[in-house]
């Protein structure tokens, strides 16, 4: 079963942004295919064209030769597309079985036995009972990836799949992919990452700024080649100095901490031990959802815990709020930029403000002293090279690169002694990734600490002067970053123990 | 005062009575909410029933089309609200506050030469079985059709929602509307499903309180029930079944008040009306604290305004 599959000519125009120009591709089966672009060079945009999400506004779409209609995303099911979305498409509060049967017109034994097989041929173990809440992200993409295979598709379309899976679970999804080629389905692979399209992929198509840019074999490309061709631009590569910190003088000593949550998603944390010098960097790896949320927020103050367990600068901060903690100077960039770190709806000036309420040059006598504000923002947007100038945007309508170097330019602008980012670079495209990586790296030399809570092992490798695991909220061995290697680290985000 | 038996069943029954309008609309603003929509309306809708039903009783003398006319109305006007958030986006809770509003208003414009007509008597099933069986007689016989279909009517929403594929979809729109439209579900056509649906079943439970209940049209009769149906849905956490129990505790509390107020008992009569909704609330609270079954019962969605990508 040969299938091709060819976009012809395919432009969409948002406003103030074209997403896609002009995009022309052919696929055909037995291969897969990489799309490579940095975030908003309109691979996502095509790829909802293609599973008939968006409807594009010129240009035509011919599966075996024959030119198709995707109005809706039924029509891309009736056509045999399955797609697999970066965020998952699927019903938390529901069981994995009704996940499954919902848009299937086959009934629920003939459906069982269906995916029962499909469980068994690619070695895939989920109770199909349990509600979807309970599975990790890994899980939740294979019950993605069973809904789609449950169609019998011909084109499998996955958009940036690896961003929420760890090495294991990435390894075991790249055989998957494999398998699914072999067995004769078009398979389309959505990514940022250059190494997954080496490892993985026959063909890469590169896409900046809504155009395709180049189209090669992959043998011929290098991870350099790709990324220029990606960005646009040679991009430097950064390297860390590894530092002693022997005899630098301690700046936090977390000792025996436990955090027991009354909500059962939560993970408690075993007591922590833990400590930073002056001007190092410590990591601390784990796939999500082993605590990493919990420290973060104990760190900075969110949840409070005993006055004794945490020692910032030989002062006991655990009752501290998040705002005393920033004035014994300690800073914070959570996870979540909307929703946690920057209030989208305020504008950039306003959330410079937000986390300097005891600024005396931002507020007199209860009242905003805007100019000031507006002068400082204009210095973070300049010194952190901010893609814009207007301090009077709003803040949702930064993208995630400019809107994290404003977070850390905030931060970082009161010169902090340590600063705690939870996986800063999440989502991010190549250049932004590089900027804060950099920045990072700056902030050590200049001799502040800092702690580095990421699900990226390559960033955690690079950035980090020393490393630990977290895995069910309690931390490995803190070990020396030269001494470990992704596949160490690999086991012990598993669960597993090294020696 | 005497504690037989038989009184103690003839309490039963009124008990059951009095909360069949809340079970009717609550069960109603459930299937609703589980779709994702918070519909505030419920007191409105069930007003305009209770109107509708009465006058259409007076006008037509048949008591079946009374009925039937009370569902259709209450359904008519939930059309509004229907159109006002889900095809022009408004936001569901000022929405809803503007048709319980426009609900009592209106209704108490078309009562006016309603007010002072006395009902016609509803047909009772089963009256002889009720004076003839001791203790159960009461609890189990004469009572309306409307009041063995609000009991049986937990059960159906519990079933249909658990079991059926449409009840799935309802809940899978109320989970996610964004995914449930990625896999081809019409989440505008579901939702608008589901408004119709509440409004139909609040229109009933108002008609139960005009045309059986208190047989008679007076000014804002339906006095405070459709919020208290709202409160029902959330505190029994959107089960349906748990939606039955809050009704008849709340009902139970009501009846037994008032006879404690007739006995004469030394506690002040503010504190005793303000039982059903204290106890009420207590139970539910109690009965629905696992949080993981909150979890899975809530509809993410609620009150969340959903539009499709073009």
């Amino acid at each position: 079963m040969n299938t091709k599959l060819k976009v012809s000519e395919i432009s969409k125009i948002y406003p103030g942004c074209v997403a896609n120009d002009k995009v022309s591709l052919e696929f055909g089966s037995g291969k897969i295919y990489a799309l490579l672009g940095e975030n908003g060079a309109g691979k996502s945009t095509l790829v909802k064209i293609l599973s008939g999400v968006v409807k594009p506004d010129e240009g035509q779409v011919f599966l075996n030769n024959e030119s198709i209609k995707l109005n809706s995303p039924l029509d891309a099911k009736k056509n045999n597309i399955g797609m697999v979305f970066q965020h998952f498409n699927l019903f938390e509060t529901l069981s994995v079985f009704e996940n499954l049967s919902i848009d299937s017109d086959k009934n629920d034994e003939d459906l069982r036995v269906l995916v029962n097989d499909i469980l068994k041929k690619y070695n895939f173990k989920i109770d199909l009972d349990i509600p979807v809440l309970n599975l990790s992200a890994g899980q939740k993409q294979k019950v993605e990836i069973i809904r789609c295979l449950i169609r019998n598709p011909k084109v499998l379309i996955m958009d940036e799949p690896t961003s929420v899976l760890t090495e294991q679970e990435t390894d075991d999804l790249f055989i998957s992919l494999k398998q699914f080629s072999k067995d004769g389905i078009l398979i389309i692979y959505i990514t940022h990452k250059l190494k997954e399209v080496l490892s993985l992929c026959d063909e890469v198509a590169v896409m900046r700024k809504g155009k395709v840019v180049s189209v090669s074999n992959t043998i011929d490309e290098k991870i350099e080649s790709l990324a220029n061709k990606m960005v646009g631009e040679n991009l430097n590569t950064i390297k860390k100095k590894i530092n002693n910190f022997k005899n630098s003088e301690e700046i936090l000593k977390i000792s025996n901490l436990n955090f027991k949550s009354d909500d059962p998603y939560e993970t408690n944390l075993n007591n922590l031990n833990l400590s930073l010098k002056k001007g190092e960097c410590l990591g601390i790896a784990g796939i999500s959802g082993n605590g990493q949320n919990e420290l973060f927020q104990i760190l900075s103050g969110e949840i409070i815990t005993e006055g004794t367990s945490i020692k910032f600068r030989n002062k006991e901060i655990g009752k501290l709020n998040p705002r005393e903690r920033r004035e014994y100077l300690m800073a914070f960039s959570p996870e979540d930029r909307i929703s946690q770190a920057a209030v989208p709806e305020l504008k950039i000036y306003e959330n410079v403000a937000l986390n300097n309420f005891k600024s005396s040059n931002f507020f007199e006598k209860g009242l905003v002293n805007e100019r000031k504000i507006k002068e400082h923002s204009k210095k973070i947007l300049s010194n952190f090279s901010v893609n814009t100038d207007n301090v009077e945007l709003k803040s949702q309508f930064l993208s995630g690169g400019n809107l994290q170097k404003l977070i850390i330019g905030r931060e970082l602008i009161t010169s902090p002694e340590l600063l705690v980012c939870f996986n800063p670079t999440w989502g991010l495209d190549v250049g932004a990734i590089n900027y804060i990586h950099e920045t990072l790296i700056q902030i050590n030399e200049q001799g502040k600490s800092s702690i580095l809570i990421s699900t990226d092992n390559d960033e955690l490798l690079k950035l980090s002067d020393r490393i630990c695991v977290i895995y069910k909220g309690k931390l490995s061995k803190i070990m020396n970053a030269d001494t470990v290697t992704a596949e160490k680290l690999g086991i012990l985000m598993g669960g597993g123990s090294i020696d | 005062m005497s504690f037989d038996l038989n009184f103690i069943g003839i309490l039963i029954g009124a008990i059951m009575a009095s909360s069949v309008p809340l079970i009717l609309a609550a069960s109603g603003e459930l299937i609703t909410e589980r779709s994702g929509v918070l519909n505030l309306g419920v007191e409105g809708m069930m007003i305009i029933g209770a109107i509708s039903g009465f006058a259409l009783m007076v006008i037509t003398d048949n008591l079946f089309l009374a009925v039937i006319g009370s569902m259709l109305s209450g359904l008519i006007i939930s059309i509004i609200f229907g159109l006002l958030t889900q095809s022009l986006l408004t936001n569901h809770v000022a929405t809803g506050l503007a048709l319980t509003i426009f609900g009592i208003g209106m209704s108490a414009m078309i009562g006016k030469n309603f007010v002072g007509i006395p009902g016609k008597e509803f047909p009772l099933l089963f009256i002889n079985l009720k004076e003839n069986v001791p203790f159960l007689g009461p609890i189990l016989f004469g009572h309306s059709i409307i009041l063995y279909f609000a009991f049986l009517l937990p059960f159906l929403t519990n079933y249909f929602l658990k079991k059926t594929k449409i009840g799935l979809i309802i809940r899978a729109v109320g989970d996610s509307p964004t995914s449930a439209s990625n896999q081809g579900i019409n989440v505008t056509l579901v939702r608008y499903s589901c408004i119709l649906y509440g409004g139909a079943m609040c229109g009933l439970a108002g008609a139960y309180l005009s045309l059986i209940y208190t047989p008679q049209w007076i000014e804002n009769m339906t006095g405070g029930r459709g919020w208290i149906a709202l409160a029902l849905v959330v505190f029994a956490t959107w089960s349906p079944i748990k939606v039955l129990i809050g009704a008849l505790i709340f009902g139970g509390i009501t009846i037994l008040q008032l006879h404690m107020q007739a006995v004469g008992l030394r506690i002040p009569v503010q504190l005793l009306s303000a039982l059903p909704y204290i106890m009420t609330i207590i139970v539910l609270v109690v009965i629905s604290r696992d949080s993981r079954k909150i979890k899975l019962n809530t509809p993410t969605s609620l009150g969340q305004i959903f539009y499709k990508e073009k």
